[in-house]
């Protein structure tokens, strides 16, 4: 089949109206919306309002307050994902006693529904049955209010998030790990490097690729958090725990708020792009050194 | 051959037979019809529902697929199927206040279920009113809801108790008649170190927290000379959210949450009955499933010992008209009907319409609809007039006296001439979710009651104009029971 021979055609444009019907197309429509005033429940007609919705969105304090919100558990979390992901990737990497087991253990959070990790933390929070609160009190501690005081409800979010997806920063640490040539440790240690000299000079510089893509993709993940903080706190005490998806999912399919709520999604896209772009821009020198 | 004929057509002739005598047990037959019916997650209304389809498979050979959401979720999943026109649905359970947002999608219910012993059975508030909209009936109701007082008998009665009571306070221990009166019996017996506490009510966001805010309030912003203003004005729509009525509710709901077990911001009414149950509270207001809760010795600590009683009302009414308080020459008992109880319907695009009304009809009918209604967990409380007055039903979980004070309770309330409604509202969601939201914010200390109201005030009056003024004004007019405005 020479390259100009039409009959590529037969095989490119089925793909090409697929992937325009599926993904491109909700894009648009969903664009269109969000410049329209179109709620569903009451029914109003739509109406154009151009940037209206964007505009309003920008002077909303609770879209600020979810931005904030999102952004200290998104930073928070990963930041406690990678640094304990990798220290148990090490640990494990050293062939301690029992590291199958551990390795199988630890899988299992990842595994396990959100809503379901979530559903338990909130027993485990619980202000009167919680198992947590029931040992403070016999060690005649107060009951602390876990999942209504606002700082306390974040903490516990973070808590969860850190819980569960650790486990994926260790796996994917790890698998880095293995890959690491013996050769290069050889010699660090005829040098007499110390294991530290050797994490910062050979370790953490050589798996800085796949730090960054675990990152990466985590940071993404935590910016779209939604049912660990939906059945944990519904986003209260107030909106002290609301996230852009919750402030998103509460104004689309509460309200049925379309307009706005199409319009809240692509500034969600555009933060998610800036942080995104952001952050690989400032990775780039280190990762480009390595090339 | 002949006789090989003969034997086939008997056979057949006694199949059709046997066939037919098993129909006629189906009054009316709807052998191979089944519906799928919307509720949120059960036990509460979701085992109520249940109950009355076996009822009407025994009745109709029919079926009934019940599908059960979680609260939170039960509202998204019927406005998506209704406004699709989908037949997911041949019935839909939802809240009376979901009503003008569900009503262009909703079937009316046939005239001949609109007469009869049953009919008139049902009580006036919720025949006349909450099942109306706009002067028609698109939903029976299958549930009645007001918030009524649940006490503690036993210390009530305690002379000890009762003679240090008066000591502090001044008046007989009983069961409040004004909030004042509801917070210092809270007050009183609230004792950490015993593990006990004053009182239970809700406060979490999403844990049916607004009802009881709206409860309190109510004994202060429903004033009978000016009818229907409890919550915008009936002529101009202006929210009257932030006015000194609504206030003082709020300032008393707040001090509700410091004489509560710990950490009460976290509950929601199923902690509040948890609460009652286990005999953690001295007092508490609620639905009627608390008394239900709380009397059943399985479920309960204090069963024989619970009492009831109307919600406490006040002798001082704010004016939404004149801008001032109204005195009362004594005090006017505030029961409001939160929520109002569940309602059922059939929307338009069902398939299965008839068969859908029947099962209504039998679901609602006294026999069934009683036995839910003494069933703890079933969500059902009294709605109609032979749920209060057939006191041997309810000797099956009360003592007499228990019965006495919760059906008293529970009719006084509903047939009050100064009973609350509930807000129902095109866009109700809306309006609610910030009060859910300043309401937390409220109650955790980071915002003034009259800060947190002036901001619920000015985004009712921003919805109200984006949905349109003269369109919301009358819809509130008909949930109100008011004439239209000419």
């Amino acid at each position: 089949m020479m390259r100009n021979d039409p009959i590529k055609h037969v095989f490119i444009w089925p793909a090409v109206l697929v992937v325009l019907a599926i993904s491109i197309f909700p894009l648009i429509y969903s664009l269109t919306t969000s410049f329209l005033s179109y709620r569903l429940i009451p029914p109003i007609p739509p109406r154009v309002v151009w940037f209206g919705n964007y505009v309003s969105l920008l002077q909303e304090p609770r879209f600020w307050n979810a931005i904030y919100t999102t952004t200290l558990i998104a930073f928070i979390a990963v930041g406690l994902q990678y640094t304990i992901g990798f220290a148990v990737a090490l640990a494990l990497n050293a062939r301690v006693p029992g590291e199958r087991l551990f390795r199988v253990a630890l899988l299992l959070p990842m595994l396990l529904a959100p809503v379901a990790v979530a559903l338990v933390a909130r027993m485990i929070f619980n202000p009167t049955m919680g198992p947590l609160n029931q040992l403070l009190g016999r060690f005649g501690l107060v009951n602390l209010p876990f999942l209504t005081n606002g700082h306390w409800a974040l903490g516990c979010i973070i808590a969860v998030e850190v819980w569960q997806w650790t486990p994926f920063v260790v796996l994917m640490m790890l698998a880095g790990l293995q890959t690491l040539p013996e050769d290069v440790y050889e010699a660090a240690e005829l040098e007499n490097a110390s294991a530290w000299q050797q994490f910062w000079g050979i370790t953490f510089p050589m798996l800085l690729p796949i730090s960054a893509a675990v990152v990466f993709i985590r940071l993404i993940e935590s910016y779209k958090i939604m049912d660990t903080v939906f059945v944990m706190t519904g986003g209260g005490p107030g909106v002290d725990t609301e996230t852009l998806t919750l402030f998103a999912y509460q104004e689309g399919f509460k309200k049925f708020n379309l307009g706005y709520t199409s319009a809240l999604s692509f500034l969600f896209l555009i933060a998610i792009t800036i942080i995104g772009v952001t952050y690989l821009a400032l990775l780039r020198p280190h990762l480009e050194k390595r090339r | 051959m002949l006789r090989r004929t003969f034997l086939m057509l008997a056979t057949s002739l006694a199949t059709a037979c046997a066939a037919s005598q098993v129909n006629a047990a189906c009054s009316p037959d709807y052998t191979g019809v089944t519906l799928t019916v919307a509720s949120q997650t059960g036990p509460y209304i979701a085992s109520a529902l249940k109950l009355g389809a076996d009822e009407w498979t025994k009745k109709t050979c029919g079926k009934v697929n019940v599908v059960e959401f979680p609260w939170s979720e039960l509202y998204p999943k019927i406005v998506t199927s209704l406004t699709q026109s989908d037949a997911t649905f041949d019935l839909v359970s939802f809240a009376p206040a979901w009503l003008p947002d569900f009503v262009p999608y909703l079937s009316e219910m046939p005239k001949e279920m609109q007469s009869g012993k049953d009919w008139d059975d049902i009580e006036p508030a919720y025949r006349e009113r909450l099942m109306v909209w706009e002067g028609k009936i698109y939903s029976q109701s299958m549930d009645g809801d007001v918030h009524t007082y649940t006490y503690r008998m036993d210390l009530f009665s305690d002379p000890k108790e009762k003679d240090a009571f008066k000591a502090k306070y001044g008046y007989d221990l009983a069961p409040p008649k004004t909030w004042k009166q509801y917070l210092d019996i809270a007050e009183f017996f609230q004792r950490p170190e015993k593990g006990l506490w004053g009182t239970a009510e809700a406060f979490r966001r999403g844990g049916q927290q607004f009802w009881f805010f709206f409860s309190h309030a109510a004994a202060y912003t429903n004033n009978p000379n000016y009818p229907g203003a409890m919550f915008f004005d009936p002529e101009t729509m202006d929210a009257q959210i932030n006015n000194p009525g609504w206030v003082k509710g709020l300032e008393e709901y707040i001090r509700a949450s410091k004489v509560g077990p710990p950490n009460a911001l976290n509950f929601s009414f199923g902690e509040v009955n948890a609460a009652v149950a286990g005999g953690q509270v001295a007092e508490s207001i609620g639905w009627g499933d608390t008394g239900v809760i709380a009397a059943d010795p399985e479920q309960s600590k204090i069963s024989g010992k619970v009492g009831s009683a109307m919600l406490p009302g006040s002798d001082e009414i704010w004016n939404a008209k004149t801008k001032k308080w109204d005195k009362f020459p004594s005090v006017l008992p505030g029961p409001f009907m939160a929520f109002g109880g569940w309602q059922i319907a059939v929307p338009k695009a069902g398939k299965n319409q008839q068969a859908a009304w029947d099962f209504v009809k039998t679901l609602t009918s006294p026999e069934v609809s009683g036995q839910a209604a003494i069933t703890g967990g079933s969500g059902v409380n009294p709605y109609r007039k032979s749920h209060t007055a057939n006191l041997q039903l309810w000797s099956k979980i009360f003592t007499p006296e228990e019965a006495k004070e919760y059906l008293g309770a529970q009719s006084d309330s509903i047939n009050a001439k100064n009973v609350a409604l509930d807000m129902r509202l095109p866009g109700y969601f809306s309006y609610t979710e910030v009060v859910e939201i300043e309401l937390g914010k409220a109650v955790a200390g980071q915002t003034t009651p009259q800060a947190a109201l002036d901001a619920v005030a000015k985004e009712w009056n921003r919805l109200t104009d984006e949905f349109g003024r003269a369109k919301q004004l009358a819809a509130y007019r008909a949930a109100m029971g008011l004439p239209p405005k000419n």
